[in-house]
């Protein structure tokens, strides 16, 4: 394989407040390497810094299933960021 | 309409009130004994302040692979019959229902053991969300965070 890197589109989603302080519930994104969740969480924190502050209290999905920070994202992925659920 | 399962369960999110008698009749069966229902509605204050309604949202894909999973689980656990299990969304006034859960089992041990344990995993796993309205704005419930292993990629209770 050539050593050239791979553009990984996923699909990422905000919910509750975090959509609040995102701005946007859902976004395509096409992502120049092998991203982690966390790193894909750190992307937005970059651009938006309130953000960083819900970190701790933030649980991830990959493809409907919870998701360890540490999983590697795979183009065609939905990664969807989850603040603490309140149903019921 | 209603999706049939396996157990011939049903798990539904939906925007319209909730009529508990269909769920009921549906989980009803001439060899159990018992039905258990939990009826979870809107409160007319949230710490003390007057609450005006709620807005419940979900991730609705999610949200509904949880609720089966937690079918799932209450089939393993306990000796039950059929599962009924329906969350509405958007949003709900004062005293309208925002879950019900029935359950039928042959004996009422399994019932109510089973109901209770699936209100409190619907309320620590499926991803609903909701915002409280006040007079003077509105705030995000403090939710509760799934527990460590659910939280684990990978991770399924004990089989």
């Amino acid at each position: 394989m050539p050593p050239v890197a791979q553009t990984v589109r996923v699909k990422v989603l905000f919910f509750g407040r975090l959509k609040d302080v995102v701005g946007q519930a859902e976004e395509s994104l096409d992502l120049t390497d092998a991203f982690t969740i966390e790193q894909l969480f750190a992307l937005y924190s970059g651009r938006i810094p309130e953000l960083a502050k819900y970190r701790s209290s933030v649980v991830a999905s990959r493809n409907q299933e919870f998701a360890s920070w540490g999983t590697q994202l795979h183009s065609g992925d939905e990664v969807a960021f989850l603040p603490p659920v309140s149903g019921g | 309409m209603t999706p049939l399962l396996a157990h011939d369960d049903i798990f539904q999110l939906v925007r319209e009130p909730i009529d508990p008698r269909p769920l009921i009749d549906h989980v009803r069966a001439p060899e159990d004994g018992a039905i258990v229902t939990f009826d979870g509605f809107v409160r007319n204050q949230s710490h003390n302040r007057p609450t005006l309604y709620l807005d419940y949202e979900a991730y609705e894909s999610m949200a509904l692979a949880k609720m089966r999973e937690i079918g799932a689980q209450l089939h393993e656990k306990y000796r039950i019959h059929r599962v009924a299990v329906i969350h509405r969304l958007g949003r709900l006034e004062i005293g309208e229902t925002s879950v019900y859960i029935a359950v039928s089992a042959p004996h009422r041990a399994a019932a109510f053991d089973a109901c209770r344990f699936a209100i409190d995993t619907l309320k620590r796993t499926v991803p609903i969300w909701k915002k409280e309205y006040f007079e003077d704005g509105a705030v995000w419930a403090d939710g509760e965070l799934p527990p460590a292993p659910l939280a684990t990629r990978g991770a399924k209770p004990a089989s």
